[in-house]
C-alpha cells in the first residue's frame, strides 16, 4: 500500500490531537487575551494523571473522562486565586506568571514521578489494528481520530449554539460591552480558562499511550500548539481546526522523508504560512 | 525616580567586574555572571527601552555559542576572530528572526519569538554534521590571544578568561549605554511609549525594532560564544527554550528599563541558581514560585525594588532630626 497515505491518515491522527491542544490555547486568548504559558502543563498533568490513574487501576475510558475535569477543577482554583490578579498588568506579567506557574507544575510533576519517562498501555479493548483490504492501521489511533472528531464538534456546538458560547464570542468582541449587559465576565474568564486546560488534558491522556509520558512533553507541546495557532490565527475554532491537521500531515510525512528533520519542517511551514499570511489562514489580521 | 546618569551607571558596571574577583571564590561562576549580564542587556534592549519582549534570545545566545565552537575546532581560527563571528551571526539571525517576527505586535510577537526558538533548536539537532546534535560540540579549546606568534594574553585559568570577559562587558555596556542616550535610543523609547504616535510622527517603526533586534542578537551571540569557550562546550541546550526563558527570567527579575539592573537579574539568577541547585535538584520549582511573586508584588523588578527602599528612606521626614540630614541625603 502506498506509505504516503499511510503517513497522511498517520498525520490526522496528530494532527487532531495537535487541534485539541491548541484549540484551548487559542480559545483563551481570544477572550482574555492572555497567552498562556502554562497550557503546555496542564497537557503534561493529563498525560500524568491518566498514567497515575491506571496504576491505580483505574478503567482508561473513566480516566478520559475524570482527568480532564480534574485538570479543568485545578485550572479553574489557579485562575481564581493567581492569574485574577494579573489581568490589569502589562502583558509581560501575563506571561511571567504562567510561565513560574509552568515551571511549578513541571518540577512538581518531576518530583512526584521521577525524571524519566513511562510508557502508559494501550486500553485492552484498542489493541491491535484494523485492516481494511490492503490498509492496515492501529485502532487506538483510529479511535483517537473519531473521538476528537466527536469532541471537536461538541465543542464547536458549545461555541456556537449555547448561550455560553455567544457569551464567550461577544466577550472575545468586546468584554466591556459584555459586562455592561450584565454578564458576569469574570465568571465566563474562570470557566474559558477551565475549558482551555482541559482541552488540553484531554489532548494528554489521549497521547499517553501512543507516545508514553515525560516531564519535558509539556514544553514540546506548548512550542506545537504555538505553531498551530499562529499558523491558523489567534482565536480561530476553525483555524486551530486547519492548522492542527496541516501541521499534523507536514509532520507525519516528513518523517519518511527525512526523519531528523521533521519537526524542523513545521516550523518551516510555520514559516511559510507566515510570508504568505501574516495573520495566519483564518486570522482576522 | 531616580535617573542615574550614564556615567554612574558605567561606574557601577565596572565596580561590579572590579568586585566580583575580591567576594567570589570561583572564577568560572564570576565569569558566568558577567557573560549572562550581557545576555541580559541585549534582552533588557528589546523589552525595556523598544517594549518587545522576545522569547527568542535563546537563537541568537547558542548560535554564539556554535559559532565559536566550530570556529574555534574546526577552522583553528584566532580566539579573537571567532567572537566577532559570533557577533556577527548572532546579529544576522536576529535580523532574520526579527523581519518575520516585528510583522506582529504584542502577543502574537511574543509566541512568533517562541516558536522561532524551536524553530532553530530543532534545526541544531537536525545537522548533527555541523552542531553535534544531541551530543553539543565538545572540547571547544581556548586558546591564547596572540599576534604574529607573541603572546599577549593567555586565558587558561578560570581568572585569566574572567579578564577577558570583564573588558568585554564594560566595551559592551558603554555601547548599549552609549546606544540608549543617543537619538536612536530615544525613539526606541518613544516606540515603546506610543507606536502608533512614533510612527505619525514620520520614524520608520519597524526599522528601529529590526535595528534594536539586530544589536540585540549581536550582543547576546557574543555571551553564547564566551560561555562555550569558558565551559568548552556548545551543547545542544545552549539553543534551547530554556535558554531563551532563563534569559527572559533574568531580564524582568533585574528589571526593565534600565540596564544596570541587567546586572543585577544576572547575577541574582547566576548566583541563586547556583547556591539552590546544590540544596535541592528541583529548585526550579522554586524559581517559578518566584516569578509568579514576582510578577505579582514587584513587578520592576530588583531595580525597582532597591529603587522604593532608597525614595522610603529618603522621603522619612527628619522629624526632630534636623540636625543631621547629612545621613538621609543622596550619595553623589
Amino acid at each position: 500500500m502506498n506509505v504516503y497515505l499511510l503517513q497522511v491518515v498517520n498525520g490526522i491522527g496528530i494532527g487532531m490531537l495537535y487541534f485539541l491542544l491548541a484549540v484551548g490555547l487559542s480559545i483563551i486568548f481570544g477572550l482574555l487575551r492572555f497567552v498562556n504559558f502554562a497550557h503546555g502543563a496542564f497537557y503534561l498533568l493529563g498525560a500524568y494523571f491518566c498514567f497515575q490513574a491506571l496504576q491505580w487501576g483505574m478503567n482508561f475510558w473513566l480516566a478520559l473522562v475524570v482527568v480532564p475535569l480534574l485538570v479543568a477543577l485545578c485550572a479553574w482554583v489557579v485562575e481564581k486565586v493567581l492569574l485574577r490578579h494579573v489581568y490589569a498588568q502589562a502583558h509581560e506579567f501575563h506571561i511571567l506568571v504562567t510561565v513560574g506557574l509552568a515551571l511549578v507544575l513541571q518540577e512538581g510533576v518531576i518530583l512526584v514521578w521521577g525524571p524519566l519517562g513511562d510508557n502508559v498501555a494501550t486500553p485492552d479493548a484498542l489493541q491491535g489494528v484494523v485492516m481494511w483490504g490492503s490498509f492496515i492501521y492501529p485502532k487506538y489511533r483510529l479511535f483517537v481520530i473519531g473521538f476528537t472528531a466527536v469532541f471537536a464538534l461538541a465543542l464547536w456546538w458549545v461555541l456556537e449554539g449555547t448561550r455560553l458560547g455567544s457569551a464567550v464570542r461577544a466577550g472575545s468582541e468586546s468584554t466591556e460591552m459584555v459586562s455592561l449587559l450584565g454578564i458576569n465576565v469574570f465568571r465566563i474568564f474562570s470557566l474559558v480558562f477551565a475549558l482551555g486546560a482541559g482541552t488540553a488534558a484531554l489532548a494528554g491522556v489521549l497521547a499517553a499511550p501512543i507516545r508514553g509520558v515525560e516531564p519535558f512533553m509539556g514544553i514540546e507541546a506548548l512550542g506545537i500548539a504555538f505553531v498551530i495557532v499562529v499558523v491558523g490565527g489567534m482565536g480561530s475554532f476553525a483555524g486551530a481546526l486547519v492548522g492542527g491537521l496541516l501541521i499534523g500531515i507536514v509532520q507525519s510525512v516528513m518523517s519518511t522523508l527525512w526523519p531528523e528533520g521533521a519537526r524542523l519542517m513545521i516550523y518551516v511551514a510555520m514559516a511559510a504560512v507566515l510570508l504568505l499570511r501574516p495573520h495566519g489562514l483564518l486570522g482576522r489580521g | 525616580m531616580t535617573r542615574l546618569t550614564t556615567h554612574f551607571q558605567l561606574l557601577l558596571v565596572i565596580a561590579v567586574a572590579l568586585i566580583l574577583p575580591l567576594v567570589m571564590r570561583s572564577g568560572s561562576l564570576a565569569t558566568e555572571v558577567l557573560i549572562y549580564a550581557i545576555a541580559v542587556a541585549g534582552c533588557n534592549l528589546l523589552l525595556g527601552f523598544t517594549g518587545l519582549l522576545s522569547f527568542g534570545q535563546g537563537i541568537f545566545f547558542g548560535l554564539g555559542s556554535y559559532t565559536a565552537g566550530i570556529l574555534l575546532t574546526r577552522l583553528g581560527l584566532p580566539l579573537p576572530l571567532a567572537l566577532l563571528a559570533a557577533v556577527v551571526v548572532g546579529a544576522l539571525a536576529a535580523t532574520l528572526v526579527g523581519w518575520f517576527a516585528i510583522r506582529q505586535r504584542g502577543t502574537y510577537f511574543v509566541m512568533l519569538t517562541l516558536a522561532f526558538a524551536q524553530m532553530f533548536y530543532f534545526l541544531a539537532y537536525s545537522l548533527p554534521n555541523l552542531t553535534g546534535g544531541d551530543n553539543g560540540l565538545l572540547d571547544v579549546p581556548r586558546p591564547p590571544i596572540s599576534v604574529g606568534g607573541l603572546e599577549l594574553m593567555a586565558l587558561k585559568t578560570p581568572w585569566q578568561f574572567y579578564t577577558l570577559v570583564a573588558v568585554c562587558f564594560v566595551i559592551v555596556f558603554w555601547l548599549l549605554l552609549r546606544v540608549t542616550r543617543s537619538v536612536f535610543g530615544r525613539t526606541l523609547l518613544a516606540i515603546r511609549d506610543n507606536e502608533e504616535r512614533a510612527a505619525a510622527v514620520g520614524y520608520n517603526v519597524r526599522l528601529f525594532k529590526l535595528a534594536a533586534f539586530a544589536i540585540s542578537g549581536a550582543v547576546t551571540g557574543l555571551a553564547g560564544a564566551f560561555l562555550a569557550i569558558m565551559t568548552g562546550i556548545a551543547p545542544l541546550s545552549s539553543i534551547e527554550y530554556h535558554t531563551s526563558e532563563m534569559i527572559l527570567v533574568m531580564t524582568v527579575i533585574g528589571g526593565t528599563g534600565n540596564l544596570f539592573a541587567s546586572v543585577l537579574g544576572a547575577a541574582f539568577y547566576v548566583l541563586f541558581s547556583d547556591w539552590l541547585s546544590t540544596l535541592w535538584p528541583r529548585w526550579l520549582l522554586l524559581l517559578g514560585m518566584l516569578l509568579i511573586a514576582v510578577s505579582l508584588f514587584m513587578q520592576r523588578g530588583l531595580w525597582g525594588l532597591g529603587e522604593r527602599i532608597w525614595l522610603a528612606v529618603r522621603r522619612k521626614p527628619p522629624a526632630g532630626d534636623i540636625d543631621a540630614p547629612s545621613a538621609t541625603e543622596p550619595r553623589p
